[in-house]
């Protein structure tokens, strides 16, 4: 197991005037992992994320990052703020400069980046967050996902180790929101560590490692996910609702079907459920397709369109900026683009084959998925790697 | 209080990707060009050239552009209508003495000037336009630095410059919010409704910029602000088209400096 990156001991926090917002909460986060604050409005998401990179200091209680107590002098809260990054709900809240290329460059110029430095951790950024040629571009005429993205590159361009998203996909519109989870999912596996607060119960629940509920300053439940939204009880005190797959699985339990103990978190786990359920073969149709992933680093770009051309009708799926920036760049129309590997084992499954476009570090993970999905359901989804 | 901000056109015309010392040069000169002339011609002809420039070169909407000309315009025609009623000269075509103190008349002499000066702001104002239009602030702040205007003043001038876009925002939001409300019904009402505006914003301003010290303290902000790159390299086409059209001008300038209109 990794080690401890965060760790929260007692704190309590009460604004000036106001009643008490943190109550005393205690809580450890491990390097890599993806953790979803969730809770109804004025529980306390926000104050205590703002506790993370020293913008609030508790008033009684400690924060340890790697196991050292949080200082706040100038010169620890400058390199603490360098560690973990901060992106605010509200886009506009944090734009400062007059464009983008600015914007993304504040935090680098401000330590003390050379120029060469600068300029390479800003495109980088923008590269990764998928608005290469917006440098020059005012943020008032961007969209709400563009100016999110931005804030997003501004923190990224800083390098953090912690990541924290207030309410990461709040004001965007659905596919929108899918892509900025997309995004986080391809820095976790960057190995950052991602603490996100959200209402989004649909979002967070497949997405997250471990799900924190928060109720008037403190922690009312701490579990992975298919847990944590489990309790119905929990879920109504926290002001959630469950998650409509949650719900699905425990609608059959009580109908007496038998199910397999573990909770379904995706679509692709649920037709697992539902199968067993009602007792049919997973693989209806026969030998399931083939999932062909092309790498848009390392394969021949050339082999592409001939392949596309003689696999006329084959869903396209694109995993990364990257992937889909080179899709974007080729015309490529997508089908897939947020949970790509999932869709396209489901499409496996009906007998049909599929694509993935993907970037060199997460190829792996489209094997890992795969093998994971043979051995719970003892079918074999065919892999063609191109190259 | 939705019009669109000239800021925007700029932002999106055809010339965004011309080097800015080439367009300010092209401006500039011009509008010097029209203060050196001594005759009406020149002006005239650099208006026509550079309202051609801003609509064919910069794809700038005809509609937009008149309306932007109509203000100065009509601004300039009553300044040069009392020129041209005050400025006596002779041979006088029409003349009345309404009082005895104010006599109005119509020369060959004042309509020459007026027609002078009335092309002169022609002139001036497609220049101005010109440079308003085509050089977005993003791309001035870059030049301000590289005339070394105070570091204070640029960085400044720049965080001004989003806060205009953020407080805009905001009026626009809360102007609505009122007139959907019945706001602004009665002229009571609009008096109202007006000082609530100017409070409410105010304070939501006010919000906007301790959150803005603080987006600034969570990036590590230690007193710098970022440049943003050179515009685009100094293109061989347009520093032709911009020499020629400025010598060009500055021949016709000495060759009409004797014309006159009438």
């Amino acid at each position: 197991m990794s080690s401890i990156i965060l760790e929260a001991r007692q704190i309590r926090y009460r604004y000036p005037r106001g009643m008490e917002a943190i109550r005393g909460i205690s809580f450890h986060i491990r390097k890599g992992e993806k953790i979803a604050l969730v809770g109804p409005n004025g529980a306390g998401k926000s104050t205590l994320m703002l506790m993370f990179n020293g913008m609030i200091r508790p008033d009684s209680g400690i924060i340890l990052i790697d196991n050292e107590p949080v200082s706040y002098t100038r010169e620890s809260l400058r390199s603490l703020r360098k560690r973990v990054g901060f992106v605010l709900q509200n886009p506009d809240r944090q734009i400062i400069a007059p464009t983008v290329y600015q914007d993304v460059a504040f935090g680098p110029v401000n330590l003390e980046y050379d120029e060469h430095e600068v300029k390479e951790a800003v495109t980088g950024a923008l590269r990764y967050v998928g608005l290469e040629g917006f440098e020059r571009r005012p943020p008032h005429l961007l969209s709400g996902g563009e100016k999110k993205r931005v804030a997003i590159a501004g923190v990224l361009a800083m390098d953090p180790d912690i990541l924290v998203f207030d309410e990461p996909t709040s004001g965007l519109d659905p596919s929108g929101s899918e892509d900025i989870m997309e995004l986080l999912d391809e820095l976790h596996h960057q190995g950052k560590t991602i603490i996100i607060s959200t209402h989004d119960i649909e979002l967070a629940y497949p997405w997250a490692d471990r799900a924190i509920l928060l109720l008037e300053g403190r922690i009312l439940q701490e579990a992975i996910p298919d847990v944590a939204f489990a309790c119905p009880e929990y879920v109504r005190q926290a002001h959630l609702s469950m998650p409509i797959l949650l719900d699905l699985y425990f609608e059959l339990e009580k109908r007496g079907y038998s199910l397999p103990e573990k909770k379904p978190r995706t679509l692709l786990d649920m037709l697992q459920v539902i199968d067993v359920a009602f007792k049919k073969t997973p693989c209806p149709h026969g030998n399931p397709g083939t999932i062909s992933v092309f790498d848009v680093d390392s394969s021949p770009h050339d082999s592409l369109p001939g392949w596309l051309a003689s696999h006329q009708g084959v869903p396209v799926g694109a995993m990364g900026t990257r992937a889909k920036q080179h899709a974007a760049d080729n015309n490529i129309p997508l089908d897939f683009t947020y949970g790509v590997i999932d869709k396209c084992i489901l499409r496996a499954i009906i007998g049909e084959s599929s694509l993935i476009l993907t970037s060199t570090g997460m190829v792996r993970r489209v094997e890992i998925r795969v093998i994971e999905f043979d051995n719970m359901s003892g079918i074999r989804v065919p892999v063609r790697f191109m190259c | 209080m939705y019009d669109e901000f000239l800021e925007d056109i700029a932002q999106a015309n055809g010339l965004r990707e011309v080097n800015t010392y080439v367009k300010l040069v092209a401006g500039l000169g011009a509008i010097i060009l029209c203060l050196l002339s001594t005759s009406f011609f020149a002006p005239l002809f650099i208006a026509v050239l550079l309202s051609g420039a801003i609509i064919i070169l910069a794809r700038v909407d005809i509609k937009t552009y008149a309306e932007l000309f109509i203000v100065p315009f009509w601004f300039a025609v009553m300044s040069v209508l009392v020129i041209v009623l005050l400025s006596g000269g002779s041979p006088v075509y029409w003349s009345w003495d309404p009082f005895p103190w104010l006599s109005l008349s119509i020369s060959r002499e004042s309509l020459n000037e007026g027609i002078f000066v009335f092309c002169r702001v022609l002139g001036g104002m497609s220049a101005l336009i010109f440079i308003a239009l085509t050089t977005p602030m993003t791309d001035l702040f870059i030049v301000m630095r590289r005339c070394r205007v105070p570091e204070a003043v640029v960085d400044l001038a720049m965080m001004i410059y989003r806060a205009i876009f953020m407080v805009m925002h905001l009026l626009v939001q809360t102007y609505q919010a009122q007139v959907m409300r019945l706001g602004y019904s009665s002229f009571r009402e609009s008096i109202e409704s007006f000082a609530t505006l100017c409070g409410s914003v105010f304070i939501a301003s006010w919000d906007a910029g301790e959150d803005l010290v603080r987006a600034m303290d969570a990036r590590c902000y230690a007193g710098k602000f970022a440049v943003l790159g050179e515009s685009g390299p100094v293109n061989v086409y347009s520093l032709a088209v911009t020499g020629s059209f400025l010598l060009v001008s500055f021949v016709i300038v000495v060759m009409t400096k004797n014309i006159v209109a009438i």
